[in-house]
């Protein structure tokens, strides 16, 4: 705990000072600004852009402290301490209930009806608005264009039989298949857990599957589809090159602009990191294999990142200003397709000009089924914890069998401490 | 009032001007964050709600009866204590006993050894990872020597070694200045007197240097056993606490309980633990080596 302290506390050093009280006041004279925490340091020069558009349209000046990693830790103890930005992010679902004492409720904001119904569902609890989505995401298969094209590779794979036929392809042409991205806590759940959505309908859809887990009733070690969590992670490990425990995001994205490897499991997001490595790149998406069954296969499409204002904030007003400026004028609706680049939750918002977000768009429209991310659904720190057991079993260190019993230990110790 | 206890008076308000301050930040920034942190191990509190409830022992009972990762965690930390306390401490003193010497260039040596002291665990985490990724994919395209084909981050048996010797890397500088310190309180007569005796270097070093330098190692595996079981920057840098668990020590287990999970009480019950766990040991530690210290 010492050294969790320290470490902390020299995280809070990079916080830039707080701000005195006087400038937080809304007074008709003084400029207000905004204090805001936003993660996604990817997207830095994007915000700056909005931020400077912002003020020369109304003069109110937001001030915007990016962080990834520890992210959720500063934000917690900045609101431990009671300096809650006026406006923050956070994740959908799971953290309606982790930040419920802090944040407004948007509801009856004229703004909100601009908002695709889809996009609401991840905010929403008993029919409250608790935030509002902020981009809409999709994660599934990336793969390199070029590469399956030298390879013979004219149709694409759906299950995981052709997973595996055309992992044999690209092996013969000396190309590595995948690059894993196991070393990242959020990528191997994220790839393991696409191979289990089809088959959540078996157990009475989303909100009762989870429930289940929650209480009890249902374990991982019932879930007979778990096999084709494993059997994928199992493909993937065998044809991700010598090293695939250590395989990270740069490594993933690198590869694959390059073409030494065929396929990554991505997001929409990693567009920009690719194409930076190699702007010349043709990238394309592919369904995840949900065992043998094509018509099931689909991809991960969801608005996860969340943006919440301090319901306690001096400067509430002017948040809720921004927030609609947002959503309603010309620059804000087309910050995130043409500025940001991905796909924007607001009612005909244009489409973004990136190759992922194209694809997503039109697989979707052409009857290939979009996922929720159902496990952003299950209590708080469980895609650590979970993630940390599944590399466990890619690594190794624990069996089939080993790996549901820790998987329902762990979910159930989480569970637990929630009642 | 006679000048005698005006004089005392006087010592003891000098005395008090200079440690007030020293006493009070001290009090402020480590005493009481550690009573609260004890006070918040009763609680049941999730960093966020603005009501921590009481919950008693409960924390402490399902640490240390239901709680398996955390014991993974305590037999990793223990296992990697152990390996670097050893090879810290042989390593030091062997250097120490040569850079001590008369040997050519000791005074760079000594500063190349102590440079990576000074960089911060957390960059040394991240330039090990390229190390053991990047840089030995080159060795192994340059020299093609299996060994740097490895998967030393990715295997969860060698991934202890690789973890063991960034850890060695990193702090053998400190314990090295310790020593080399110790080395030099050992009076010269004494090993003239054993020379003439005719002890070889070796009887020289162990009947004599060593029982003199005792001070230096109760001090340097103290040191090195504390931060051992507090492991936390390096393992969170290097490795993430990865493969699976493989790595995962205590600290970062309570680091994950507290900032992942959000179970703060829970979270400062397991660091009190670990804090009860270090004072048993260093105290058990110190006692033991202070008795094989000898009077000059």
């Amino acid at each position: 705990m010492k050294k969790a302290l320290l470490v902390l506390s020299v995280m809070l050093l990079l916080v830039p000072p707080l701000f005195s009280n006087g400038a937080k006041e809304t007074s008709t004279t003084k400029p207000v600004t905004l204090d805001v925490m936003f993660y996604s340091p990817e997207l830095s020069e994007q915000y700056d852009d909005m931020v400077s558009a912002y003020f020369k349209e109304t003069g109110v000046k937001l001030e915007i402290t990016v962080l990834q990693t520890d992210y959720r830790s500063v934000l917690t103890s900045r609101i431990n301490t009671g300096d809650v930005p006026d406006v923050f992010m956070s994740s959908a679902y799971a953290d309606n209930s982790t930040y419920k004492d802090y944040v407004y409720d948007l509801t009856n904001e004229s703004f909100i009806s601009q908002i695709e119904p889809s996009a609401l569902q991840g905010v929403t609890v008993n029919g409250r608005v608790l935030g509002y989505p902020f981009l809409v995401q999709s994660h599934s298969f990336i793969y390199n264009k070029k590469v399956f094209k030298d390879a013979g590779i004219t149709v694409l794979p759906k299950t995981l039989k052709e997973f595996e036929d055309v992992a044999k392809k690209l092996q013969a042409k000396g190309i590595q298949p995948f690059a894993t991205g196991f070393k990242e806590f959020w990528v191997l759940p994220q790839t393991a857990w696409q191979a289990l959505a089809p088959s959540i309908g078996n157990y009475g859809g989303y909100e009762k599957f989870v429930a289940s887990l929650n209480d009890g009733s249902l374990k991982f070690k019932d879930i007979k589809e778990m096999s084709q969590v494993f059997d994928l992670l199992d493909l993937i490990k065998a044809y991700g090159g010598p090293k695939p425990n250590e395989s990270d995001f740069n490594d993933q994205t690198s590869s694959l602009a390059t073409g030494k490897v065929g396929i990554i499991h991505q997001g929409n997001w990693a567009e920009d990191t690719i194409r930076k490595t190699n702007p010349e790149v043709e990238i394309g998406f592919l369904v995840g294999p949900a065992g043998q069954n094509a018509a099931a296969a689909g991809i991960m499409f969801d608005s996860n990142q969340t943006i919440r204002i301090a319901k306690d904030g001096k400067n509430l007003s002017a948040a809720l200003d921004w927030l609609k400026w947002l959503t309603t004028s010309e620059y804000g609706k087309n910050w995130i397709p043409t500025k940001i680049k991905q796909m924007s939750p607001i009612k005909g918002a244009g489409a973004p000009d990136s190759q992922i977000a194209v694809e997503t768009v039109g697989q979707l429209g052409a009857g290939v089924p979009g996922y929720p991310w159902f496990y952003q659904m299950w209590p708080t720190g469980t895609e650590q914890q979970l993630g940390s057991i599944l590399q466990g079993y890619c690594a190794g260190q624990t069996n089939r069998a080993q790996t549901l019993d820790a998987l329902d230990a762990a979910y159930s110790k989480i569970a637990k401490a929630l009642q | 009032m006679t000048s005698l206890s005006k004089k005392k008076l006087n010592k003891a308000g000098v005395f008090i001007g200079f440690t007030l301050p020293a006493f009070l930040a001290i009090l402020l920034s480590v005493e009481l964050p550690f009573l609260m942190s004890i006070l918040y191990s009763f609680t049941k509190w999730n960093g966020l709600d603005k009501v921590p409830v009481f919950i008693g022992f409960a924390n402490y009972i399902e640490a240390l009866t239901d709680d398996p990762a955390m014991l993974k965690a305590l037999w990793f930390t223990i296992t990697l204590t152990f390996f670097t306390v050893i090879i810290t401490n042989v390593l030091a003193l062997l250097l120490a006993v040569i850079l001590d010497s008369d040997i050519a260039g000791k005074n760079f040596l000594r500063a190349a050894f102590y440079v990576p002291n000074i960089i911060s665990l957390i960059i040394i985490g991240y330039i090990w990872r390229f190390i053991y990724g990047n840089a030995f994919d080159s060795f192994f395209a340059a020299t093609g020597l299996p060994v740097f084909m490895l998967s030393w981050l990715g295997d969860t048996h060698l991934v202890l070694f690789s973890v063991v010797i960034v850890s060695v890397w990193h702090s053998l500088g400190f314990y090295l200045v310790v020593y080399i310190a110790g080395l030099q309180t050992v009076p010269k007569d004494l090993i003239e007197a054993s020379m003439i005796d005719g002890a070889n270097p070796f009887a020289r070093f162990f009947k004599i240097t060593l029982p003199i330098i005792m001070p230096s190692v109760t001090v340097a595996v103290f040191h090195s056993l504390s931060n051992g079981l507090k492991a936390f920057d390096v393992i969170f840098s290097l490795t993430s606490g990865g493969p699976g668990s493989a790595t995962t020590t205590i600290a970062l287990d309570i680091y994950r309980t507290a900032f992942v999970i959000n179970r703060f009480g829970y979270g400062t019950a397991k660091s009190v633990i670990l804090f009860l766990l270090i004072l048993v040991l260093t105290f058990f530690q110190v006692r033991m080596f202070k008795q094989m210290e000898v009077e000059v």
